[in-house]
This record gives structure tokens, sequence and C-alpha cells, in this order.
């Protein structure tokens, strides 16, 4: 800190220091998920719009899980470990309105390299550490596929749109966030 | 999610139980969900709002008004909880924040550390500009004194 820096502003400084994420209890997630397994059942009824929100929210959650790894991965003791690769690279989705299938492109190289970074780094992540990352996956996978099948269904949806971009990211950001947990060998 | 609700909270039970309670009702409101709306603004809001809830429940159980929500007696609260002002760091000012008066922390975590407008506040708490601007002042007053800056 400068010695000429103001409390107002040295007060500015130390909440931005403050850290975005704090890890959840252990147990906080499953307890979620407990509470909302008998009420997804009810959403049968709901139209696609909904569904989707909800698997936003799915990944909205889970990424509290990798908050959690954060803290465990700074424990010293590592065993090796594979990460096994849940890719989503899409797939041939010529009724995707162009620039979506331009950022599909975009998005699918980030993520492929990030996953090589990860795979370079596996071995330095401990097995939870793994299943919870590979979990987390699997749920944005799944938001960006049930995203993607409703918007070739209806192309010019642009919340749709916008909802596969943002579950794109989300991948992205996850996977960016399990590169950081596992340091560079 | 978490984070918002501890500093919320001020309080690991019940930021565990606010942040299951968040999602829950964020679940049972998914129908009322405008997907052009930012998902995290919304948690966000139904954190807020299920805290608001709580801390009224709270004080229909109380006797009295607790002393945490008098402006008078805040600043024995926060000096009482923050002892030793030593170096100023990050975990001084999560413990000052959690040992501000409630509706003071709210306003600060918001603005200050989520990075909400005062406008957006506004619409999540129901507060008036003035009102809120009054809680943001008081909140860094006594950060500020706390901390020794």
């Amino acid at each position: 800190m400068s010695e000429h820096t103001s409390p107002e502003d040295r007060l500015d400084e130390l909440t931005a220091e403050l850290p975005r994420e704090v890890a959840p209890p252990p147990d906080l997630w499953p307890a979620i998920r407990a509470e909302l397994a008998p009420r997804s059942g009810r959403t049968i009824h709901w139209n696609p719009r909904w569904r989707l929100a909800a698997a936003g929210l799915l990944v909205a959650a889970s990424s509290s899980i990798i908050t959690l790894l954060a803290v465990r991965s700074r424990e010293p003791a590592r065993e090796s470990s594979v990460v096994a690769s849940t890719d989503s690279a899409p797939t041939a989705g010529e009724r995707l309105p162009a620039h979506l299938l331009v950022a599909e492109r975009g998005y699918a190289r980030s993520i492929d390299a990030l996953w090589r970074t990860l795979d370079e780094r596996r071995d330095s992540l401990a097995p939870s550490t793994v299943a919870t990352v590979e979990r987390s996956l699997r749920i944005a996978d799944s938001a960006i596929a049930e995203a993607r099948s409703a918007l070739e269904r209806d192309p010019a949806n642009r919340v749709l749109a916008d909802l596969l971009v943002s579950n794109y990211e989300r991948k992205i950001d996850l996977l960016r966030r399990a590169t950081e947990l596992a340091p560079r060998t | 999610m978490y984070a918002l609700c501890l500093r919320l909270a001020a309080d690991a039970t019940v930021a565990r139980e606010l942040t299951q309670d968040t999602f829950v009702r964020a679940w049972e409101a998914l129908p009322r969900f405008r997907a052009e709306a930012n998902l995290t603004t919304w948690l966000h809001r139904i954190a807020v709002n299920a805290m608001l809830e709580r801390r009224r429940g709270e004080k229909r159980r109380a006797a009295r008004v607790s002393l945490a929500d008098d402006e008078d007696e805040a600043e024995m609260v926060v000096s009482g909880v923050v002892m030793a002002p030593d170096v100023a760091t990050a975990i001084d000012l999560e413990r000052a924040i959690g040992a501000l008066p409630p509706g003071v922390r709210r306003a600060f975590v918001l603005h200050d550390v989520e990075g909400y407008t005062h406008e957006e506040i506004a619409t999540m708490t129901g507060l008036a500009a003035g009102t809120l601007r009054a809680q943001l002042h008081r909140a860094r007053q006594l950060l500020m004194r706390v901390l020794s800056l």
C-alpha cells in the first residue's frame, strides 16, 4: 500500500482483494440435490425454456463445488489420477444459425486447449477432485446438449441461443478453474 | 452463491441454510424466471429476499429490537467482535463485515463486494435510495474505523 493511499482507497483495495468464492461445506451440494430431486420429477410439464434454466441453475450450483476443490487442492498430499474426457465438442448442427456454428467452433477450440492443459496436469489432482470436476462437467455438457437440441428445433429463438452460449462459457469457466487447481508439472 | 450468503448472514450455519433455501426457491420459481435476465443476479435477488424474510421472522420472535439494529449500539458490536485491530488484512475485513449490523452489512456486501448499483440494490431490497446511501456510508465509516485505516 502506498503511504499516500487514503482510508477510502485502502478500504476499496481490501474489498477488491476479497475472494469472489468461498468454499461451502462439503455436504451442502448433496443436500441441495436431495432437496431438488423430488421436485425435479414435477418438471415434466414445464416448457423447454424453464427446463433449460433449471439446467443453468444446476451448473451455477456446481461451480461452488469447484471452489471447494480449490481449497482441497492446496493440501500437500496428492494422488495420481486420470481425468477422463467428457468433451462436448459440437456435432454437425447444420440447423443452427451460422453465427452460432462459428461460435461453437471457437468454444470447441478453447475447450480442447483447456482439456489438453488439464490432461498434462492430471497427475497432480486427487481422485476426489477428478470425480468432482467430471461431475460438474457432465452437468455442463448436459445443459449444452439440451440447449443445443432445443435450438435446433427453434433456431430463431434468441433466448435459447443466449442460453447455449452461456452454457458453453460456463463449461469453459469450469475447465479453466479445474486447470487452475492442478499445478504445472 | 455461498460467498454471498455467508457475507449476508455472517454465520456459517445460517449461510448454509440460506444457500440451500435459495436454490430450492429458485427451482420452484423457475417458471417465473425471465430467460433474458441474468441467472446469477436472479439467484442473488432470491438470496437477499430469503435473508430479509429470515430477518423479519427473527424480529417477530424477538421480544425487543436486536441490539445490532440500533445504530448507536452498532459500533459497540463491531468493536467487540473485531479484537485488536492489527494489520488491516482481507481476513480482518471479512470479520469486520460480519460484525456490521445486518442492514448496513447487506448494503456493503451488495454494493462494494458484489458490485451492484444503487438502483439494482433498491430493486432487490425495496430500500429507498437515500436509505441505501446512508447505510453504505455508515458501513464504510465503521469498517475504516475498526480496521484503523
